[in-house]
């Protein structure tokens, strides 16, 4: 047993010193699997990036209510009586003062120009109430000040300034025949809502002549339990044609729409591009083995088992894609993680949102790597295990 | 001997080596095939704007309604040739995962402007002008959804709600719209804006877009120029735009799909360049001895240089052209499925030939570096090295 051990090693280390023969036929196969790896994660991290920030966005203990059938917050309609029949549901919270935590919400789609190829873009202009900004979490001004009620002022997501022109703070913006001015800069801690504008919903209405409709209404839950009788008063109600699901569950539903189509591009053009990867490899090993063809009928000869050139040849190859699917994950930490980009969220705007590698991610690149380390292996040594030791010497 | 025979017995000597170049070929191909029939089908609404129209929607968002007036008094405006009225319906067909492109149209003035680019038999045209229920649906969608003219189908709107609370429309299909070229998309329905506007709850008399044509593209601007300054300081500002800038602002809200493109093109191809590339140098190298015996025997350098230069091309050809078949029928196959991202994916004639004109490149740049050693060959070294 420890000899056959010692037989391994010993014709493991012939053949990963024998590399440099093949240098370039070597170095073309790492090449292969590292891009395979990189286009693979670069569609992976983009997916993850997308979804970390939309189900991030999300919390348990709000409510979001959704005229039945919209699937977005924009398509949605809610009128002025059904909001005052939700602030009589059981199961909000409510402030000291017993007012019931909602907010009825506007959700309409403004023009804005790209910083990166000055195209105009679709960006989402939220009016909520006084109630709004508490009802999201890790929401902080990090400059100016909140709105003020029915004034045309308007407060900025953070990643809005970094994408988009004209948002810095004082800035006016002329929307229909009203001017509005941005008061305030909120950082949303890399949540969608960093990608909106927030103003006062009275004042979006009358802008907008919306007056008395909102389109979606956000209460906060005494707890993540309390939805369940939310829903059902909602249910009871034939006035409230409302579909009510968890905040969370919104995000999740608006995140996998986007982040599973990239997921189903990226997964088979990677697959695609492996088996390109594949072929090379193969052809790497079949060469690396029929190079030396002498040498592995010399250590049959001498007593080595078929076993030890069998291993061999898989353990070089499976270092030669283990070390392109490393290249592979670092190229694509260096160029796209932390990337940040943005594009057509559920709603019909633009979500800023950052390109993120995660372990996770990393692994799953790597064992597509050693998976076609290991096919690419198998064969060549197989072919290298049962070559006779007469043909051998001879070639 | 002829030249193709020995190309033939070249590549016929390491079978399994040719075979797997030849699949790490086709892949790079098939990858290429799809990817920019994608990307052009991505780009086709650009591509397929006319230079003579403009739109005009509302300055705030395209997704911002227009009131109706607006519409006359465009109409009215010297340089207009033809203009009519679009409306966003937010279709989708039985679930709302099958998003349908549906728009509610005025029938007439709809099929003048843009009678350039969809063809429609005039039978099919009378019946849709005249039946208020009636509706006209692109020969992609139409293929998709296996809807024949005469076919009445519920479309279902996920914005708008019937006044007797119904979300669908019953319409009946009065034709099928072709492209009048492969560039323009027909993945839509229309249907007929007053039995849209009269019965939705809400919403009235308001409408999405406003298409014209001018009367020549010179006077583009300068019309552009005279609507939205007719509009300014009303509640209801407009930006008029050509339809080309506003086709391409649309689809680049998906992001720089271009780029990915050819990020994903260039990585795979850089693949096989190198894989092919140094297993022709070191299966030309292995022949080093064969070529010196050819040269004794006579064969003249230039000849030499062909033949390896033809083993090369027809390796590249050989993967190449089944992998552009391979990438047309994915093309079929993701054309069909559900998702509407790829309802005008094709690979057209001039994909697949810039795709053989690469394939004749890639053939040259792989066998080049392994001809040219073997045309500089002298015959002593070939024959002196084993």
């Amino acid at each position: 047993m420890a000899s056959l051990v010692l037989q391994i090693f010993a014709v493991t280390m012939i053949n990963l010193r024998s590399i440099p023969q093949r240098l370039l036929l070597s170095i073309s196969t790492v090449f292969a699997v590292a891009l395979v790896v990189l286009v693979l994660l670069g569609f992976l991290a983009m997916a993850n990036g997308f979804q970390r920030t939309l189900t991030g966005s999300g919390s348990d203990d709000i409510a979001i209510a959704l005229r039945g059938g919209s699937r977005s917050e924009l398509n949605s309609v809610v009128v002025r009586n059904q909001v005052n029949l939700l602030a009589e549901a059981p199961g909000i919270a409510r402030d000291a003062t017993g007012r019931p935590l909602i907010s009825a919400e506007l959700y309409l789609v403004i023009d804005a120009v790209k910083r990166r190829d000055q195209v105009k873009a679709n960006v989402p202009l939220r009016g909520i109430s006084r109630e709004g900004a508490a009802l999201r979490k890790g929401i902080s001004l990090i400059e100016g000040r909140m709105f003020n009620p029915g004034a045309n002022e308007i407060v900025v997501g953070q990643d809005v300034i970094g994408e988009f022109e004209g948002f810095e703070l004082n800035q006016s913006i002329t929307l229909g025949t009203g001017r509005w001015t941005v008061v305030g800069v909120f950082s949303a801690n890399g949540s969608v809502f960093g990608s909106e504008l927030w103003a006062d919903a009275a004042a979006v209405q009358s802008l907008f002549n919306r007056n008395n409709v909102f389109q979606t209404v956000r209460a906060q839950l005494e707890s993540p339990a309390a939805l369940a009788a939310f829903k059902a008063y909602v249910e009871a109600d034939p006035r409230l044609k409302l579909e009510v699901q968890s905040e969370a569950a919104y995000f999740a539903d608006q995140a996998s729409r986007v982040s599973d189509l990239i997921r189903r591009l990226g997964w088979p053009l990677a697959i695609a591009m492996a088996f390109g990867a594949l072929a090379g490899a193969l052809n790497t090993m079949y060469s690396s083995v029929a190079a030396r063809a002498c040498e592995i009928a010399t250590l049959r000869a001498i007593g080595f088992g078929g076993i030890p050139a069998f291993v061999g040849t898989l353990c070089e190859s499976m270092l030669l894609a283990a070390v392109g699917g490393a290249i592979g994950a670092a190229a694509t930490f260096v160029a796209f993680d932390g990337l940040t980009v943005s594009t057509l969220g559920g709603s019909f705007t633009q979500v800023v949102f950052s390109f993120q590698l995660s372990s996770t991610l990393i692994v799953r690149g790597v064992l597509l790597a050693l998976l076609i380390g290991f096919i690419g292996g198998m064969f060549p040594a197989w072919r290298a295990a049962r070559m006779g030791i007469v043909e051998g010497l001879r070639g | 001997m002829n030249d193709l025979v020995l190309i033939r017995q070249n590549l016929r000597r390491q079978k399994l080596r040719s075979a797997l170049m030849a699949v790490s070929i086709l892949i790079a191909f098939a990858i290429f095939g799809v990817l920019v029939g994608f990307e052009r089908s991505m780009n086709a609404r650009e591509q397929a704007a006319a230079a003579d129209r403009l739109v005009v929607v509302n300055k705030i968002n395209f997704t911002q309604p227009l009131p109706i007036a607006h519409y006359s008094r465009v109409r009215a405006i010297e340089g207009v040739r033809q203009a009519t009225h679009l409306s966003w319906f937010g279709g989708y067909y039985q679930e709302p995962k099958n998003t349908l492109i549906v728009t509610a149209v005025e029938p007439e003035t709809y099929l003048e402007v843009y009678a350039n680019d969809y063809d429609l038999r005039p039978d099919a045209r009378a019946a849709f002008v005249r039946e208020r229920t009636a509706a006209l649906v692109g020969e992609t969608m139409a293929e998709k959804w296996g809807w024949k003219a005469g076919d009445r189908i519920p479309v279902s709107s996920d914005i708008y709600v019937q006044k007797n609370g119904s979300r669908a429309w019953d319409v009946t299909i009065a034709g099928i719209v072709r492209g009048r070229t492969p560039h323009i998309g027909t993945n839509f329905m229309v249907l007929h804006y007053a039995y849209f506007d009269e019965t939705r709850l809400f919403g009235k008399d308001t409408i999405g877009w406003i298409a014209l044509n001018t009367v020549s593209p010179s006077v583009n601007d300068r019309l552009a120029k005279t609507i939205d300054r007719m509009f300014a300081n009303s509640a209801n500002e407009t930006a008029t735009d050509s339809e080309k800038a506003f086709n391409r602002a649309f689809g680049a809200q998906l992001g720089n799909i271009s780029l990915v493109v050819v990020l994903i093109i260039g990585a795979a191809f850089a693949t096989i360049l190198m894989i092919v590339g140094n297993t022709m140098v070191m299966a030309v190298r292995e022949r080093t001895r064969e070529i010196g015996v050819l040269k004794t025997l006579g064969f003249s350098r230039v000849r030499i240089l062909r033949l390896i230069l033809g083993e090369s091309l027809m390796l590249a050809l050989l993967g190449g052209l089944p992998g552009l078949g391979l990438a047309a029928l994915t093309a079929v196959s993701l054309r069909m499925s559900s998702s509407s991202l790829f309802s005008a994916l094709v690979l057209t004639p001039d994909i697949a030939l810039t795709a053989v004109v690469l394939m004749f490149a890639f053939g040259l740049v792989t066998g080049l570096a392994p001809a040219l050693s073997a045309f500089r060959l002298k015959i002593v070294t070939s024959l002196g090295r084993s």
